[in-house]
């Protein structure tokens, strides 16, 4: 009988495939009928730091820097309360990461700064001596594609119904509602909005004189997005 | 022309060896680059500030694993299989058109998609999952590849004159049916041009760019299926299938036990699947599945063990040639880090050792002392076989062949033996508190105390470079030499006295 | 019985019948060493060592064999 599978290459095919798919099929399928639900309090992303998520990505942050507290004390302490898994409820990709040459960033807007984001990014090594992390210092210059970040809105919104435009419950018992544009010079002049305040706390003369003439850099929504992990 | 006798025919085989070489160098190139950075950040600026942006760390990291995996290593999967795929078929590619067509356009459209994934991630244009960075353009010109290397798999066993099939084939059908089914799960991605607003505008944004079907930990379980299991069928499987070949072949002796082989075979498919959840330890993904990946990880060690130790056996009685033959050297040094590095993958997936090693650069370590000593050795040593006798010439030189063995293998050692340290520095620094209860280390402490290590590694990494330009040396000058055989070699080694 | 018993269930169920089937091969292979042509397993490895396209194939696929 096995002889017979050996020499008939289509029915090896078929055997092999089984035995792989078998893992999967337990696995990792009946997950998916149980879909994460988001915990109280995780909100979609607003266009701005949907923005800056495309930006945290684009630039690999994920490369060296996780977004997963392990529910372990030395972690808890270093960085906040363990991950929920109803807390990524809106992360299309997953950003956990594999390795961390930097901090966890999965709790990063509790404890860093607009302000110290900006100096940060600029040269790493001035505000955290010795660090080993390279400047970003084209984040300044490029201007974030927020019409991508609409589409990406309104892509979840359609197929995975993703609560733009409705109320969220949030841990103290009010609602908030994430907007999202009706149309694309809608989103942009909600990410506009969003990206006046975030340059209010910042310096770089040149970072707002490019939001106040309607451009927004990279790194207004890279910070924006960074002041949103919570 | 038409009356000489019927050969097998190496056209698409010398093809692939060339992109191996080249994208071995690139991909190998930008990781000693990679490794320095972290040793030395000044270098992340080394072509101006102006072009900081495509010299940084992170840009280059998944081009770093992105060329060695789908460039190197893939190149010398499909090399090998279009040299030993006719060999133990017994049947020649020259004796159908269609798949000698087939061949080629596999090639082409494979260079075509390696250049528009350099492109991509250059322009920072990923998805951000690991070694599955492309956006659904490129994964669709990928399946397209794939389609047609599994036709050529099938066609050529479709008219071949041996009725059974050679184990190593078993393990080319595995890898070509393996990295199928997870390359297209893990892909699932809508393209968001399709997303229309309220105003009724679409095609909104980068046309390129989609988002993934799964959310969250969803995401990261498919994931780490798929990066798991990218490794069982990119760096294990199909080198399996290569050892199983040359090995026997260039020391002219029989597989120790050739039903060993396909036990473990099964063995191996069937348990590789499973240890993917050995990722995400103490992550949100339900506890089940975090416990089945460690268990699994741990009785993977019986199939990888039982091809290990059966290519060690079948060198049983002729250690001699390992003394006096380079190639023979690069294969049971590989057997061996295969052996070495699936016995350290079960020990850091236990739940204990993974919550010091997760997140650590003990884990690059270890996927180092794999892909290096165990993938890079296989397919050089499997080119170094090929080399003579699809070009007919024989190999430039082996003095430095033996050199760069010598080199390539202190190379790997400082790489490994840092890396350890390296990371089990950190993963302790990381956790230790002080009699007070907090914690001992800001996180800058446990990044400097680095520094030493991270230098070795990039030394390291630079050693197994050199050891890679010499061998692309040697390759050359076999290639360009003037032919020498008249009829090709069999299979008495080319070392042989 | 919600999808974690079934699960629960269809694992362990699976999971005895690959034991069987494995145990099964290994016993197959080592007490009948040979397959239902007449071949030693173990002569498979010639496949590779005499593997020149005018060498005798370890069992040959005749022309009207096949379909």
């Amino acid at each position: 009988m096995f002889h017979w599978l050996e020499k008939n290459p289509f029915f090896f095919a078929v055997g092999v495939f089984v035995t792989i798919a078998f893992a999967g099929l337990v696995e990792i399928l009946p997950n998916f009928a149980e879909q994460s639900r988001p915990v109280i309090g995780t909100k979609p992303y607003s266009t701005l730091e949907l923005a800056g998520r495309h930006v945290y990505i684009k630039n690999s942050c994920n490369a060296c820097h996780s977004q997963l507290v392990r529910p372990f004390k030395s972690e808890t302490d270093r960085y906040g309360h363990y991950s929920l898994s109803g807390e990524y409820a809106y992360d299309r990709p997953f950003l956990w990461g594999s390795k961390r040459t930097g901090p966890d960033l999965m709790r990063v807007g509790n404890y860093r700064t607009t302000d110290w984001h900006e100096n940060h990014m600029k040269s790493p090594a001035s505000v955290v001596p010795n660090s080993i992390m390279p400047g970003y210092a084209w984040l300044f210059t490029n201007v974030a594609d927020i019409d991508t970040a609409y589409a990406e809105q309104l892509t979840v919104a359609q197929f995975f119904s993703v609560p733009y435009n409705q109320p969220v419950p949030m841990k103290d018992g009010s609602t908030a509602v994430v907007k999202m544009g009706s149309s694309v010079a809608d989103a942009n002049a909600l990410a506009l909005a969003e990206a006046k305040v975030i340059v209010a706390d910042m310096r770089d003369q040149d970072v707002k004189d490019a939001v106040a003439s309607g451009k927004i850099p990279e790194i207004v929504a890279l910070i924006a997005y960074l002041n949103s992990l919570k | 022309m038409e009356n000489r006798p019927l050969e097998y025919d190496y056209t698409v085989a010398k093809m692939f060896m060339l992109t191996t070489i080249v994208l071995g160098i690139v991909g190998m190139l930008v990781g000693v680059i990679l490794a320095f950075e972290l040793a030395f950040p000044s270098i992340n600026t080394i072509l101006g500030s102006g072009l900081a942006e495509y010299t940084n760390f992170s840009r280059l990291r998944p081009l770093h694993t992105d060329a060695v995996i789908f460039g190197f290593t893939l190149s010398g999967i499909f090399s090998t299989w279009y040299y030993v795929g006719q060999r133990v078929l017994k049947v020649s590619m020259a004796e159908s058109g269609l798949l000698m067509f087939l061949g080629k356009l596999h090639f082409w459209l494979y260079l075509v998609g390696v250049a528009a994934v350099v492109v991509s991630l250059l322009a920072g244009v990923t998805t951000s999952k690991e070694y599955a960075e492309f956006e659904w353009p490129i994964d669709i010109a990928i399946v397209v590849v794939w389609v047609i290397f599994g036709m050529s798999i099938f066609g050529l066993i479709g008219i071949r004159r041996e009725k059974s099939l050679y184990i190593s084939v078993w393990y080319y059908i595995a890898t070509f049916l393996g990295i199928a089914m997870l390359y297209l799960f893990n892909n699932m991605e809508i393209p968001t041009i399709l997303g229309t607003s309220a105003a009724g505008e679409s095609g909104i944004g980068a046309w390129y760019h989609s988002v993934s079907m799964y959310a969250g930990t969803n995401d990261a379980l498919v994931e780490w299926w798929y990066g798991h299991n990218a490794v069982a069928f990119g760096f294990t499987v199909p080198i399996v299938a290569m050892i199983y070949y040359f090995l026997p072949k260039e020391s002219g002796q029989a597989i120790y036990s050739y039903k060993l082989s396909l036990l473990s075979f099964w063995g191996l498919m069937f348990l590789y699947l499973w240890a993917g959840g050995h990722h995400l330890l103490y992550s949100t993904v339900p506890d089940w599945m975090q416990t089945m990946g460690s268990i699994f990880s741990i009785i993977l060690i019986l199939p990888s063990w039982g091809s290990a130790i059966n290519m060690l056996l079948t060198m049983k009685g002729e250690w001699q040639q390992v003394a006096a033959s380079p190639l023979i050297k690069f294969m049971v040094l590989g057997s061996t880090f295969y052996m070495f590095s699936t016995l350290e993958g079960p020990i850091q997936a236990i739940k204990s050792v993974n919550a010091i090693a997760h997140f650590t650069d003990w884990i690059v370590g270890h996927v180092h002392d794999g892909v290096l000593g165990w993938v890079g050795f296989m397919i050089m040593a499997a080119l170094f076989h090929m080399a003579p006798r699809v070009f007919k010439r024989e190999i430039y030189s082996k003095s430095l062949m033996a050199s760069q063995f010598w080199i390539q293998t202190v190379g790997v050692v400082l790489y490994f033996t840092s890396m350890w340290i390296a990371g089990i520095t950190q993963g302790m620094m990381w956790r230790a508190h002080d009699e007070f209860g907090n914690l001992a280390y800001s996180f800058i402490d446990t990044v400097t105390v680095l520094h030493p290590y991270y230098a070795i590694r990039g030394v390291g990494g630079l050693l197994y470079l050199t050891g890679f330009l010499m061998f692309a040396y040697n390759m050359y000058k076999t290639m360009s030499a003037r032919p020498v055989e008249e009829s090709e070699l069999q299979s008495a080694s080319p070392m042989g006295a | 019985m919600d999808i974690a018993q079934f699960q629960a269930y269809g694992y362990f169920i699976l999971i005895a019948i690959l034991v069987l089937a494995l145990y099964g091969y290994i016993y197959h292979l080592y007490t009948v060493r040979k397959d239902s042509d007449g071949h030693d397993y173990e002569e498979y490895s010639n496949m590779a060592l005499n593997d020149d396209i005018t060498d005798t194939p370890v069992s040959e696929l005749s022309k009207e064999n096949k379909k």
